[in-house]
């Protein structure tokens, strides 16, 4: 059954509320479409989403950021036939976890991609969607060029 | 004194409804003239009140136990919400027997009321959501259960036809279960299951949970003052635990895997239960996919081959493991603060199943999940053991 995919470009984003400080230098990076990460010195590991302390020594000094390729693999992925409000009537739309090069998941909005071809373990590449605000939304995108 | 010297002495429970004709607080009311009328207590010898934080008509009050507490007229030394969202309920007899171990109460009425469908107060969740899958839309349990879902398929494959057949068993338990909703009291079929229409793809409709409204409760007090009050029959909670963010201090974790690893072993531990001794099995389902993970968590068999232990083992209330003999969340309908299948398998235990009873009520098995987490399976996983005094 051929399922054409929504990009849900056109779906308004919508913060309520402002971004959590201790994720900002994400935000601010996306202003130039780079995606960093945080990255804990002591452990030598990624963690994402973005938190207060890293995640491996709960030591709020190990956490510096990363600027990494946006590059992965898809992990897991589903298909949204009923939306959250805002994506009412842009469904059917594709959401996936996304294995980074680093060796972290990352959930985002799949654009450019029809549904036969969405597999578990496509290689992907980070899309940037513009905000009102100047900073942008990553989400991901078939990556043609990969090997 | 410690769990074991605990007692569930009775139960109660409203029929499940689509929406309620009454207030939260007259389905509670009902629900402790009933615990009172079943063990002889009155309610000044209730002592303790323990209620579920999963409830949408309280859930946005800080001071809902408090308040329910002057509502029913209840005057207690301990007085508790439980925030661990689906594991509340299994949570709430654990801490129950807690406060009564450690003197704070001697009895307590454990109370899981909720009308969200008819009186939904809104909630204001302060996690990841707002910044990591709002902006994509991700809906809320049947999306993560989506990816959940996916995920355990890339790894070791999804038969369909097992979810529709735990679809099937469940439903057929429901419709035995008259306190079950009757609106999901009607027989399904496999196909039904594969042709229900899809909401996170994999997720079908038949997957999920659907909102009720209904209460459930219970009375704990210790061994010695249930035996001084004269109370025959009664549940001993032989173990339990709870394991809340498993590997949160890892960065990349197997969706297949959740904290049901860790508290499964310790409550069976705790319980000196081998995972093959369990007579029937009440495990939290929100979704069929949960049923499968949990059925390899807890040992019944090997990660990976939950899809061939549902094809092969009779789950029905007369099959060699029951499973859910009251139709489970997803067929009785999602009320009471998810503690439909702690109720059943207090019910089952103390002989009074009607036509679905099991027929070796030697122990039961509940579980608990709850919340979710960015993609991972759940926030907390609960376990817990019981056994008839009898």
């Amino acid at each position: 059954m051929a399922v054409t995919l929504n990009d849900t470009l056109t779906v308004k984003r919508e913060f309520k509320t402002p971004h959590y400080d201790f994720g900002m230098p994400y935000w601010e990076a996306t202003r130039q479409k780079k995606l960093v990460i945080q990255y804990c010195k002591t452990a030598k590991k990624f963690q994402h989403f973005p938190r207060p302390v890293s995640i491996y020594t709960g030591r709020r000094r190990d956490i510096e950021w990363r600027e990494v390729s946006g590059k992965g693999k898809v992990f897991s992925y589903t298909i949204a036939h009923r939306g959250t409000p805002p994506f009412h009537g842009a469904e059917p739309y594709a959401i996936a976890s996304v294995t980074l090069d680093e060796g972290v998941n990352v959930i985002a909005g799949m654009v450019h991609c029809k549904a036969e071809d969405l597999k578990v373990g496509m290689k992907v590449k980070a899309y940037w969607h513009p905000l009102d605000s100047g900073e942008h939304l990553l989400m991901w995108q078939p990556d043609k060029d990969a090997k | 004194m410690s769990l074991r010297d605990n007692a569930i002495v009775a139960y109660a429970e409203t029929k499940v409804m689509k929406k309620s004709d009454r207030d939260v607080w007259v389905l509670m009311g009902e629900i402790l003239e009933s615990l009172l009328d079943k063990t002889g207590f009155e309610s000044k010898e209730i002592d303790g009140l323990v209620m579920s934080g999963l409830t949408g008509t309280g859930g946005a009050s800080m001071f809902w136990a408090q308040s329910t507490a002057d509502m029913l007229g209840l005057e207690v030394g301990f007085c508790e919400q439980v925030h661990t969202g689906g594991c509340s309920a299994a949570g709430a007899v654990a801490r129950a027997a807690a406060a009564i171990d450690a003197g704070m109460c001697e009895v307590a009425v454990c109370m899981f009321a909720d009308t969200h469908v008819r009186e939904h107060n809104g909630r204001n969740d302060r996690n990841y959501r707002r910044d990591w899958t709002d902006p994509y839309g991700l809906l809320g349990p049947p999306g993560a259960f989506g990816l959940l879902q996916r995920g355990y398929d890339a790894k070791y494959g999804v038969d369909l036809r097992a979810l529709g057949k735990l679809a099937v068993t469940q439903r057929n338990h429901a419709i035995m279960n008259e306190n079950a909703c009757e609106e999901l009291r009607v027989p399904i079929t496999i196909e039904d299951y594969l042709n229900s229409r899809m909401i996170a793809d994999p997720i079908r409709l038949l997957d999920c949970v659907m909102l009720a409204d209904g209460a459930a409760g219970l009375i704990l007090t210790s061994q010695k003052r249930a035996k001084e009050k004269g109370i025959k029959k009664y549940v001993i909670p032989l173990g339990y635990a709870e394991r809340t963010n498993f590997l949160g201090g890892e960065g990349l974790v197997d969706v297949t895997r959740s904290g049901h690893e860790v508290a499964a072993k310790k409550a069976l531990a705790t319980a000196g239960w081998n995972i093959k001794d369990v007579r029937s099995f009440h495990p939290y389902d929100d979704f069929l996919i949960a049923l499968v993970i949990q059925l390899e968590a807890f040992g019944f068999c090997k990660p990976g081959e939950g899809m061939a232990f549902v094809r092969d083992t009779d789950l029905s209330y007369k099959g060699t493991l029951p499973l859910n003999t009251g139709g489970g969340q997803i067929s009785a309908g999602q009320a009471a603060c998810s503690s439909h299948n702690l109720i059943e398998a207090v019910r089952q235990l103390m002989g009074e199943a009607g036509q679905r009873q099991v027929k070796d009520t030697t122990n039961a098995l509940v579980t608990g999940i709850g919340w979710i987490n960015y993609g991972r399976n759940w926030g907390t996983s609960a376990a817990l053991c019981l056994v008839p005094n009898q």
